[in-house]
């Protein structure tokens, strides 16, 4: 007669896969929202990054350089002024500057930067991305 | 006017705006070479350094999107706001509850108000650092005669001051007898190490130092009087700074044994003068 087994546990369920997906899934979502804004008027182009991807679409690809440090200054310095402020979560970052204009800020973990033209409305995205 | 006298004036004027609009959390302003003009009471010194030392890299950056005309972090207590008026940062935080209309319509009424004034006061423009050229006394001396009402012309008005009973004004006036008051710069405390770096030696902005030596008719500079906000003062050896990168920033290059012995670290503000023989 054969025994039943007992008390061996199942190795079955791998938790890390879902979230992966999901994470996945929301960065490619938001890339899609991020392509749709591209199309507004007075939009130049966006940045889009987190610890594992990044996606760059700039009218002008010699900014890429400058832009991406912009934008993750602007990302990093939020943390520190937060903390000596005490401004709490930092929901969004508007850099004005004399030609260009650039919105940052962070969905879960990523990282985003739109640029736009100076003037153009930022409002609408930050409708469209909140 | 001095630098202090100048401070003075943009401190009272940020206080005021704090009484006007008391949702206002902090206020302070900078210069473009990260220098600190001066801050409401309730910013401390150090804070406003971490400020500017967090603004430095964007600021830096900013040529891309053709300068910063203002910076806006969002935070869900609070807004801080850094906006670029006459050459100068002014930043402000404001609690939640701001209308932000209102605030944005008083400092950008108030502030450029009182640094255009103060530009009218003060001969030199507010950017530029403090040594004013041994002319200076002479303009006041010229606007001071030009209010009696007795019809003064340019001939009367040389008349005038030359009746006038004066301790023997020589045209030039000489260094070695009356050297003006040493200006004092803001600066920022940068690490200065190395194997071969003497640790006496502080390393300060050669644009400054031709400055100081200008004040001194081309006396060559070689100590300096460094204070810190607490009081702690020392006295150093000064070269130009050598590495580029640190150049027209308002930054003093300092050893580790020189910060210990001031008791400051790197980012933190210090005061520095030019020390001059038989002078400072």
């Amino acid at each position: 007669m054969v025994k039943k087994k007992r008390g061996i546990p199942e190795p079955e369920i791998s938790i890390p896969e879902p979230i992966v997906t999901e994470e996945a899934t929301s960065t490619s979502s938001l890339r899609t929202t991020l392509e749709e804004i591209k199309t507004y008027g007075g939009v130049i182009g966006y940045i889009l990054r987190n610890s594992s991807s990044a996606a760059i679409d700039l009218n002008d690809p010699t900014k890429i350089i400058d832009y991406a440090i912009l934008s993750s200054s602007a990302l990093d310095s939020s943390e520190k002024l937060s903390e000596l402020f005490d401004l709490g979560t930092v929901k969004n970052i508007i850099v004005e500057g004399k030609d260009v204009q650039m919105l940052s800020l962070m969905i879960g973990e990523n990282k985003i930067s739109i640029f736009l033209e100076k003037g153009a409305d930022y409002e609408k995205i930050l409708k469209k991305l909140c | 006017m001095d630098d202090e006298v100048y401070a003075f004036a943009v401190k009272s004027a940020l206080n005021e705006i704090r009484n006007i609009c008391p949702e206002i959390i902090s206020a302070f302003m900078f210069k473009e070479d990260g220098e600190i003009i001066a801050g409401d009471d309730a910013t401390s010194e150090k804070t406003m350094v971490r400020v500017v030392d967090s603004f430095d890299t964007i600021l830096e950056k900013a040529d891309a999107i053709g300068g910063v005309d203002s910076i806006t972090f969002e935070g869900s207590k609070s807004r801080l706001n850094m906006s670029c008026m006459n050459e100068v940062y002014l930043v402000t935080v404001a609690s939640e509850k701001a209308d932000m209309k209102y605030v944005n319509a008083t400092t950008r009424v108030i502030i450029p108000t009182v640094l255009k004034l103060l530009e009218k006061i003060c001969s030199s423009p507010i950017r530029k650092n403090s040594p004013l050229p041994a002319t200076e006394p002479k303009f006041q001396v010229d606007e001071e005669i030009k209010e009696p009402p007795e019809e003064p012309t340019e001939k009367s008005i040389t008349e005038e001051f030359e009746e006038l009973p004066k301790p023997e004004i020589k045209p030039p006036i000489k260094p070695e007898t009356s050297l003006p008051e040493p200006p004092v710069n803001q600066l920022i405390v940068e690490n200065l190490g190395g194997l071969l770096v003497p640790s006496d030696i502080v390393r300060i902005d050669n644009e400054i130092l031709t400055q100081w030596s200008n004040l001194y008719e081309g006396s060559k500079i070689e100590e300096v009087e460094i204070g810190t906000f607490d009081g702690k003062t020392t006295r150093c050896k000064v070269k130009p700074i050598k590495d580029s990168k640190y150049e027209g920033k308002g930054i003093i290059q300092m050893p580790e044994k020189v910060q210990l012995a001031l008791e400051i670290k790197k980012g933190e503000l210090v005061r520095a003068r030019p020390i001059i023989e038989g002078g400072g």
